[in-house]
């Protein structure tokens, strides 16, 4: 049971991340998810001095609001201060994340929080934590988190999907017949900090990395439809979680870390592959012409 | 025929990092005419027609179009935008992109009806591109890549279109097809606003004429304002375009080339 329960959660995080993140590479964005898993960190200390307790919600509302403070900054520095994208994400998140870390070291050494399990996070944990109504176990507290989640992101991606496809494509056109390109903009990186803060006491923040960058990466090459590379993305994370899970178990390795080799590797297949293709394809061609 | 004005722009200035893109451009343009937007690199051609349609928040003064105010008559406005400005790697098809244009009447949610479908599909027509319905974007050529974009635009069926750039890196083909369509949607009494920098096509192309360096040179009819002394006074002192302008002066006297 337990190995069902880690690859569901596993494949909850894979669906949102893979949903935000085909939006993200197109936007050449995928970074920001990286920026904002690390820059959650400050927020997450900073509620959990304010209540003292490690409860969900308040770690959840800190994160949140750090994760939408990078946002702004590397909104700011990219549009106001015109530095470049990249530099912009460099900057932002390492200083709010290292500002993170002075905060737990800071505040002593007898806090419950740990930075290694921030960006690796414990998947095999995830099923001795469980919820309960009355007597009866209903299963992993994350599992519960991670499905209302990606009902929120769905449901939100479905209402504002020509938007944020509009956005993407071409900000000048949707500029021009009246979309608010900025507000679409954050309500993206809400869905981003979302999902990469519920997620990454689960899988840590390099897992949630992995899902939002390559999954859909590899679904780019597969597909010419936007809204099929989205589908192929989210099953293509289901497929390395299950892969990757029975990897760790044969190794007795890390299994975020087992998951994130597997989509790296199904990333070099398939880019392999369509290579390879197109070499026939263009073979084909010179042949025919010849 | 549409009568009356188009475009109006009161002080319109645009400040980026402490220079102006554009300063004090203050114009009226009429309305159901192939208008050009000229000037040299860096001139803020650009500028003002985002500016114009709010793309960019002016520094100081505003834009009216059709006498009102930019949020009164969106959806009859519509925007060419340079087609190097969007990734054509995204995963969509021609179809795909032209039905965007029915995006800002249809509201997001709604599914494309059947009028919808009709609309993208005569688009697609007028730009010769019904066959590459289904062609993935990326598989395009530069001249089609511009016909999808100018496709998207007439799905909008809007009153007015700002077009920037549409003749850059087309085919001749392409070109030709372009100004046709123009002057066919100018006599439907739809008004054009074409950001161009060929001086040799400008004359045969445009009914009117801005000419824009940083500042309004000169705005009026093609015959009155088209003349070495204004583009001399648009296109400055540098060389090559000095030369430019002589040499089309002389083709202007003594014409090699037939129509």
């Amino acid at each position: 049971m337990n190995d069902i329960w880690i690859i569901i959660t596993a494949s909850l995080v894979a669906a949102n991340a893979a949903i935000l993140g085909s939006f993200l590479i197109m936007r050449r964005m995928a970074m920001v998810g990286d920026a904002i898993s690390h820059a959650v960190l400050p927020g997450i200390v900073i509620a959990y001095f304010l209540t003292n307790s490690r409860a969900s919600f308040p770690m959840l509302m800190g994160a949140a609001a750090s994760g939408m403070i990078v946002t702004t900054f590397i909104q700011f520095f990219n549009k106001k201060v015109k530095l470049q994208n990249d530099a912009s994400i460099g900057i932002s998140y390492t200083f709010l994340f290292a500002v993170g870390i002075i905060l737990i070291s800071f505040f002593g050494s007898n806090v419950d929080l740990d930075q290694e399990c921030v960006l690796y996070g414990e998947i095999a944990y995830v099923p001795i934590d469980t919820l309960f109504i009355g007597e009866l176990n209903i299963g992993p507290r994350q599992f519960w988190i991670l499905l209302t989640t990606l009902i929120i992101i769905v449901s939100a991606v479905i209402m504002a999907y020509r938007k944020l496809v509009l956005t993407t494509f071409d900000e000048a056109f949707a500029s021009a017949i009246g979309i608010n390109v900025v507000f679409w903009q954050y309500y993206l990186m809400a869905g981003v900090s979302l999902t990469t803060v519920v997620s990454f006491e689960s899988v840590g923040a390099v897992l949630v990395i992995a899902f939002i960058a390559g999954p859909p990466a590899t679904a780019y090459l597969l597909t010419h439809s936007f809204k099929r590379m989205i589908y192929l993305s989210i099953l293509i994370g289901i497929v390395c979680s299950i892969i990757g899970y029975y990897t760790a178990v044969w190794l007795n390795g890390s299994i975020a870390g087992a998951i994130s080799s597997v989509i790296g590797l199904v990333f070099a297949i398939v880019f392999a592959v369509d290579l390879f293709k197109r070499r026939q394809v263009s073979r084909q061609v010179t042949q025919t012409s010849n | 025929m549409m009568t009356g004005n188009s475009v109006e722009t009161h002080n319109l200035t645009v400040i980026y990092n402490k220079k102006p893109a554009i300063w004090n451009i203050d114009f009226t343009l009429p309305a159901g005419k192939i208008i050009g937007v000229m000037g040299p690199n860096g001139s803020g051609k650009s500028t003002l027609l985002k500016a114009i349609m709010g793309i960019i928040e002016p520094n100081i003064g505003y834009a009216k179009i059709f006498d009102k105010d930019l949020d009164d008559v969106r959806e009859r406005v519509s925007y060419v935008p340079q087609r190097q400005s969007v990734d054509w790697d995204f995963p969509a098809s021609v179809w795909d992109v032209v039905a965007m244009g029915r995006y800002a009447r249809k509201g997001m949610l709604k599914r494309l009806s059947a009028e919808d479908k009709s609309i993208i599909e005569e688009s697609l027509e007028k730009v010769n591109m019904t066959a590459f319905a289904q062609r993935q974007i990326s598989q395009l050529s530069g001249g089609q890549q511009q016909r999808v974009f100018l496709a998207r635009a007439l799905a909008q069926q809007a009153d007015i279109y700002f077009m920037d750039e549409p003749f850059v890196g087309v085919d001749a083909a392409t070109e030709e097809a372009i100004i046709n369509l123009l002057k066919s949607m100018r006599d439907q009494g739809k008004t054009l606003i074409v950001v161009h920098h060929d001086l040799h096509t400008a004359q045969d192309y445009f009914e009117w004429m801005v000419l824009l360096n940083t500042r309004l040179v000169r705005v009026g009819p093609v015959e009155d304002v088209f003349n070495q002394e204004t583009l001399t006074e648009t296109y400055g002192g540098t060389l090559t375009t000095l030369s430019k302008v002589a040499s089309l002066l002389q083709e202007k006297s003594f014409p090699m080339r037939h129509k």
